[in-house]
């Protein structure tokens, strides 16, 4: 039997890689977008720091514009720096 | 939750999960927070086996629009203000996660732990050697104070 594909149609599936389900800033799922956004996806990216610690963007930039001086990271006080690898 | 400030949104995660799985000796007023998510009363006992056993006390949150970025008010009301060498005769309480080393991974449980802790590890009761002075003096808002932390013991 030979078969001759006229169209077909493809659905893919995405999600974050992270250590964790939630954001430990606004507590909303990584998989859904921080609470200042609309749409989950690259307009509401995920960010690591050095100490392996993970956040919406939008939510770590925040904090980090709240702290003039000693930026830690949240969970583990460490100096936040951006995990740029 | 549609129609919530992203304050409100973490408020209300924070609350249901504190009514689902709330700390031992923790208990929160639900019908008030529920009327206003920014202004909380939570009931606390003392644990057992430590200097406030049997002893009842009420915690007053109140958030900014700025939570969880900026910390929340945290006072003891009510006519119970437990006596403890951090906790001053008008409610207010000397601990540092509450201003300096506030952090928006900390909740409203967390701050309710911290205190419990801080309640049970007393070894005497007796207000703060400052108490007259500072209870006359001071801010309605203790975040206002500028607190000096220097005992980490209790």
């Amino acid at each position: 039997m030979k078969l001759t594909i006229k169209n077909w149609t493809g659905v893919a599936t995405w999600r974050w890689v992270a250590n964790d389900d939630n954001c430990g800033i606004c507590r909303m799922p990584f998989d859904g977008c921080c609470p200042d956004c609309k749409l989950p996806g690259d307009d509401c990216p995920l960010v690591w720091g050095q100490c392996s610690h993970c956040f919406h963007m939008h939510c770590i930039v925040k904090w980090l514009q709240s702290q003039p001086v000693n930026q830690q990271c949240p969970m583990c006080r460490q100096p936040w720096k951006f995990n740029n690898k | 939750m549609a129609g919530l400030s992203p304050s409100e949104r973490r408020l209300q995660k924070e609350l249901m999960s504190l009514m689902k799985e709330p700390p031992p000796g923790v208990e929160v007023d639900f019908d008030l927070a529920e009327q206003n998510l920014l202004h909380w009363i939570i009931n606390m006992e003392g644990a057992a086996g430590t200097l406030y056993e049997g002893e009842r006390f009420q915690l007053q949150f109140k958030f900014s629009n700025k939570y969880p970025f900026d910390s929340p008010e945290v006072t003891f009301v009510g006519n119970n203000i437990p006596v403890h060498p951090h906790i001053y005769s008008n409610g207010h309480i000397c601990l540092s996660i509450l201003t300096d080393d506030w952090s928006p991974a900390l909740s409203v449980q967390s701050v309710c732990l911290s205190i419990v802790s801080m309640l049970s590890s007393c070894k005497e009761k007796q207000r703060p050697p400052d108490n007259a002075f500072y209870v006359k003096t001071c801010n309605k808002n203790p975040k206002k104070t500028k607190w000096w932390y220097h005992d980490d013991s209790v």
